[in-house]
């Protein structure tokens, strides 16, 4: 029993009238790589923010190595020797690693003890094998690299145990293994690791101890021998109506189909200047044909939101030639181009893709919005006919929404990317390019809008699919294409894909 | 030579209304505080100031309570935006709104109608030994302790947010509050801090335009640099070092095209006196791709 | 399921407008009361002025007209989500244009169904170029508009002077920055009071009714104040709509500024586009911000806003009580409101 590290006891927290942690009892030994898993939204990253102090618990209790501790803010959680590394970087993309590190450092206010710091920086990463350029300004560095600067943080302020929020999201094979040789330095060195994630492959890589949550509730710890795919993938998706395979991806039947003898989409030698917010495109040159799926394959960063945009919004193509159906879309405005059957689902569904504070009628509406069908007299808008559509639109796409009037921001993450989906098949549609359309949703859901895409190829449609998640672009495409620094390194038909290989392309090594 | 140094003097002090102003707007705005009631909170001390100055027959006492107001005009934005959330802006606006009121109100009950105008008292002035003898330098060196405070305040500042841990800090707030706040510092204190701070420069700001410039108290008599300070934070990046340079040029302009209405007949006047106005949108174009702004001020920011 | 919606909308209007109609009354006798004066004396001027005489009621038409412009010259940027601070500057030069013009064309004689029609047309057009000027500042060079627009209004108040001092149209008999009087034939009158300028207002409202809710302009206004990335995402021009926005929130302001002229005085006087010692501009982003931005509660909120204003004049008049005491707790009300949507709200600004 000595040997325990931290216990959490009956921890709640409800956000509104969604409760998010209910009743977690949860408990992690010393030297530990102890893993956390579960599907978004299942809790697991409220719970770590409680144990770090960024959220406090309506009710519970926390103890660190037997004794009750109160944390109440991050300042409690680092004196306490704890540490996170968070999924979306909380480093100030302005500074320095090293003016980053010295945020929060101990010393006194009024100076700027940068020689201490920066040797005791170096003999840190030293210590664990986790080198980085300690003066260059963070925003030029990648997310790899972002990382470890944000886990030598942690290290720097003393803390012996490590929570690592999804740490795998921006990274490939290699450096996942690069990661999982580090942890093992940690242990080594007598820290303990937290290891959230949502993919059981990497649980069963990485950890051995594994905490399975759902809908809030801890479902059980496995450890040792009871470790297992099967009874991870049973504890994960209990309940659920579906088919799950081993690695616990959707399942989807991709029928053969006909693939049309001209391309839809044809980029020849398209180039892309690099700005705050699209990285550089260099000598872009593919085709999709009707009938197929093309994937994107790249680490995030490396010019694929410029690959999608620029097909719908020419505007920043500054070299090359864009044709849809063998007519060129280089001087064409966004809806220029949607008016030539193409349509676009955004990256980041909240952000860019919906109309917040808007029904889910305007949000159908928009792009379409000067469409012939939806205008009278090039004026006013028809809004029955807008209605009908939103209500095609949610009956097609199992929207689960009273009406279409309701405002959009009340609907769940999975129902707001059916809508956005569904947007698209408003007009009939040549091309569809989407990104990354399935980040952070239940597995149902992710094998609804694969069904889509693939029932949108049988019609003889292309798809251009830029995707973070490699396995799942495996699963659908009928080619994949991989970049890496705004370069093209490959394209692989279905009978090529091989992980291993396409990962080592995605970080620019072959 | 003589016209020169005058000149100079004159224009010294009017930077002193900007830079104090403006280095003002910049600490809170590095602590993500967009402070936009510069104008409020300036025309609220130039009148609470002028009049404890007048009552006390102390000008310092003056500045103080003009600080003050400030202070408290500063603590309301910060505790209705750190509290509520409420938009920066709109607090901003209503408190500008709230100033000018409170300015006018608190002379015409204190004071009310008199045939001649109250005068406040001298304002403390400092000659530096040789150096105010020498031509133009005087300009610059032999002047009041307000001038020298402003002076004072902008290498401070400037020292605070480049040379210590808490400078950094504060700036990482204005940058990225959740990187902030996951090291352990309290933004929301920092953010009370640098407004409550920032503000009560730009009280003591406003009551150097009672106290020290006209020495009398008439409506509006901010005129528009509350407005325009917020224009020099922005054209200086949100950089002390850069802010007086801000505050000195357009000192200049106003001065400048003040004396150019009087001696000028072929334009009209009123062309001459638009000029600092238009200069402040004039310069925000020219000066566009120097111009960086911390990336999350104006934002508010919570945990969940 | 929607009778339940609507009841929970009410309920939430009467919560955030009626604390704010205490809250007004409460902090003005506060104030009130602290200076020493009668509450209820003081209440009873302040709300009823405006209904106990048909002076007072037309004086009350007479504010909320230019005040429903200035509300609208905030509202319909704030429809964005930017700020125009510069509705004052905007009337100012809708009315000196208007002005300049008119006493300009007196020679040629027009007949009013030209002159009239034709001023209207330059106000709105003189106050929406002057707010087009911050709209394309932002677009083009990403200056500010809170900056901007403010600076632009001392730009117009240097202006006005300029055109009420000038030996063209200045009236010589005259001390003050006035220029003389408008041809008859581009004024407008009054019927029983109320300047005739209320039907154009009425006409106004509904044109922007129908502009906001029915209109592509009125989606693509509300997709970017919903959400500017997704909107740019799906093809709506940002430059574009900004600088319409800014357009026409200028030319509403002009236009109230030209009526101003046309209706009100006859001519331009310096110093014009103001009440009870403060701004239309400043008056009307109050009002704004008091519904929200919502243009179609404008003019009601127009409406109440001139009560109070008409009944701080009669403050002052007959209680001595300075103006600055209802424009003060106007100030701390539009906080309040604003602080009490944001809790009690969907959202809030």
């Amino acid at each position: 029993m000595s040997n325990e590290l931290l216990r959490c006891e009956n921890i709640c927290k409800t956000f509104g009238s969604v409760k998010a942690l209910d009743d977690v009892n949860f408990v992690v030994q010393k030297g530990e790589i102890h893993g956390l898993l579960g599907e978004n939204g299942a809790g697991k990253s409220t719970l770590m923010n409680i144990l770090y102090g960024l959220y406090n618990p309506d009710k519970g209790k926390v103890f660190l190595s037997g004794k009750a501790i109160t944390i109440s803010s991050p300042l409690d959680s680092i004196k306490n020797k704890i540490g996170m590394v968070h999924q979306v970087s909380t480093l100030v993309p302005e500074f320095t690693a090293l003016e980053n590190i010295m945020l929060g450092s101990e010393g006194g206010s009024f100076s700027l003890p940068e020689a201490k710091v920066k040797k005791k920086i170096l003999e840190l990463s030293e210590e664990f094998g986790l080198a980085f350029p300690i003066d260059e300004k963070v925003k030029n560095l990648s997310a790899g690299v972002k990382q470890k600067i944000e886990i030598i943080r942690s290290l720097y302020g003393g803390a012996n145990l490590l929570i690592l929020d999804e740490p795998t999201t921006s990274l490939v094979e290699s450096e996942f293994h690069q990661l999982l040789k580090s942890l093992k330095i940690f242990v080594e060195k007598g820290v303990t690791v937290i290891f959230i994630t949502h993919k059981i492959k990497e649980v069963m890589e990485a950890c051995n101890a594994v905490t399975v949550m759902r809908k809030g509730k801890i479902q059980s710890t496995v450890k040792g021998e009871d470790l297992g795919v099967e009874s991870l993938v049973k504890l994960m998706f209990m309940e659920q109506d579906i088919e799950v395979n081993e690695s616990a991806l959707p399942k989807v039947t991709v029928p053969e189909s006909k693939v049309s003898s001209e391309p839809v989409l044809e980029l020849k030698g398209v180039c892309v200047p690099g700005t705050a917010e699209h990285h550089s495109l260099e000598d872009i040159s593919f085709k999709i044909y009707g009938g197929e799926i093309l994937g994107v394959a790249a680490v995030s960063g490396n010019g694929e939101k410029s690959i999608a945009e620029c097909v719908v919004n020419p505007s920043i193509v500054d070299k090359g030639e864009m044709l849809v159906d063998g007519e060129s879309i280089c001087d064409d405005s966004i809806l220029d181009v949607f008016d030539k059957g193409v349509f676009y689902t955004p990256e980041d569904r909240i952000h860019e893709g919906i109309l917040n504070e808007g029904s889910v009628k305007e949000n159908v509406l928009l792009g379409h919005h000067r469409r012939d069908k939806f205008l009278k007299n090039n004026l006013f808008v028809k809004w029955d006919e807008v209605s009908l559509a939103a209500k095609k639109v949610i009956k097609e796409f199992n929207v689960a929404t009273p009406d279409e009037n309701l405002s959009i921001r009340r609907l769940s993450g999975g129902n707001i990317q059916k809508t956005i989906m569904g947007r698209a098949f408003v007009s009939p549609l040549k091309l569809l390019v989407t990104h990354n359309p399935t980040s952070g949703l239940d597995i149902s859901t992710v094998e609804f809008i694969f069904n889509k895409l693939v029932e949108l190829r049988s019609q003889g449609s292309g798809v251009l699919f830029v995707n973070e998640d490699l396995d799942e672009l495996m699963i659908v495409c009928d080619r994949i294409a991989v970049l890496h620094d705004g370069k093209l390194k490959g394209i692989f038909k279905r009978s090529e894909f091989d992980k291993y290989k396409i990962g080592l392309l995605m970080i620019g090594e072959s | 030579m003589e016209f020169i140094t005058t000149f100079l003097h004159t224009v010294i002090v009017y930077t002193t209304v900007y830079t104090l102003a403006s280095v003002g707007i910049l600490i809170s705005g590095r602590a993500g505080i967009f402070n936009v009631a510069g104008e409020g909170i300036m025309l609220a001390a130039a009148s609470a100031g002028f009049l404890v100055s007048f009552f006390s027959g102390n000008a310092l006492l003056g500045f103080l309570a003009g600080a003050l107001m400030g202070g408290i005009f500063g603590l309301i934005l910060a505790f209705i935006h750190e509290k509520f959330k409420v938009n920066q802006f709109i607090l901003g606006i209503c408190l500008v709104i709230f100033g000018s009121g409170l300015s006018d109100l608190l002379y015409k009950l204190i004071i009310g109608v008199r045939l001649s105008a109250p005068m406040a008292p001298d304002t403390p002035a400092i000659c530096i030994p040789f150096l105010s003898k020498i031509p133009i330098i005087s300009g610059i060196l032999n002047q009041d302790v307000i001038v020298y405070f402003m002076y004072a305040v902008t290498a401070l500042s400037w020292w605070f947010f480049y040379k210590t841990k808490m400078g950094l800090e504060t700036r990482a707030i204005g940058e990225n509050p959740k990187a902030a706040d996951v090291v352990g510092i309290n933004v929301s204190r920092r953010r009370y801090l640098a407004t409550i701070i920032g503000s009560a420069l730009i009280g003591v700001s406003g009551a150097y335009l009672t106290i020290a410039i006209t020495k009398t108290y008439s409506p509006d008599i901010a005129a528009g640099r509350g407005f325009m300070a917020v224009g020099i934070a922005i054209f200086a990046s949100w950089k002390p070092h850069r802010a007086i340079l801000g505050g000195f040029i357009f000192a200049l302009i106003e001065l400048i095209a003040f004396q150019l209405q009087m001696i000028s007949y072929s334009i009209p006047y009123q062309f001459f006196l638009m000029l600092p106005f238009l200069s402040v949108i004039i310069l925000m174009i020219i000066y566009k791709k120097n111009i960086e702004f911390p990336a999350s001020v104006g934002n508010p920011y919570s945990r969940e | 399921m929607k009778d339940n919606k609507l009841i929970n909308q009410i309920l939430r209007g009467l919560l955030i407008y009626g604390s704010a109609v205490v809250l007004a009354l409460g902090v003005t006798s506060i104030f009130v009361a602290c200076l020493g004066y009668d509450v209820s004396d003081a209440l009873s001027t302040l709300l009823t002025t405006s209904f106990k005489s048909s002076f007072g009621f037309s004086e009350t038409i007479k504010k909320t007209i230019p005040l429903l412009f200035a509300t609208y010259a905030f509202t319909i940027p704030f429809m964005i989500k930017f700020f125009n601070i510069g509705g004052w500057g905007q009337m100012l030069m809708g009315g000196c244009v208007t002005a300049a013009v008119g006493l300009s064309l007196a020679s040629l004689g027009l007949p009013p169904v030209v002159m009239v029609p034709l001023l209207l047309v330059v106000g709105m057009l003189a106050g929406g170029c002057f707010a087009l000027l911050a709209g394309f500042a932002k677009a083009k060079y990403d200056v500010n508009p809170i900056i901007s627009t403010i600076m632009l209004n001392f730009v117009a108040y240097q202006f006005v002077n300029f055109i009420a001092t000038s030996s063209l149209y200045k009236d010589p008999l005259e001390g003050h920055p006035i220029t003389r009087y408008l041809p008859s034939s581009a004024t407008l009158g009054f019927m029983g009071g109320v300047p005739v300028s209320i039907f154009l207002s009425l006409i106004v409202i509904v044109l922007v009714y129908l502009m906001m809710k029915k209109t592509k302009l009125g989606f693509e206004i509300t997709a970017v104040g919903y959400n500017l990335k997704a909107s740019k995402t799906y093809g709506i021009d940002f430059s574009k709509t900004i600088m319409l926005a800014f357009f026409i929130g200028g030319a509403l302001a002009g236009l109230g500024g030209c009526l101003e002229v046309l209706n009100i005085h006859g001519r331009l006087i310096e110093g014009f586009a103001k009440t009870s010692g403060a701004q239309y501009g400043i008056f009307g982003i109050l009002t704004s911000l008091v519904v929200a931005g919502n243009p179609l509660a404008a003019p009601i909120a127009a409406f109440f806003m001139s009560v109070l204003l008409v009944g701080a004049d009669s403050l002052q008049r007959t209680m001595q009580i300075p103006v600055e005491v209802v424009f003060l707790s106007q100030a701390i009300i539009v906080m309040f409101v604003v602080i009490i949507r944001k809790r009690f709200g969907k959202g809030g600004i």
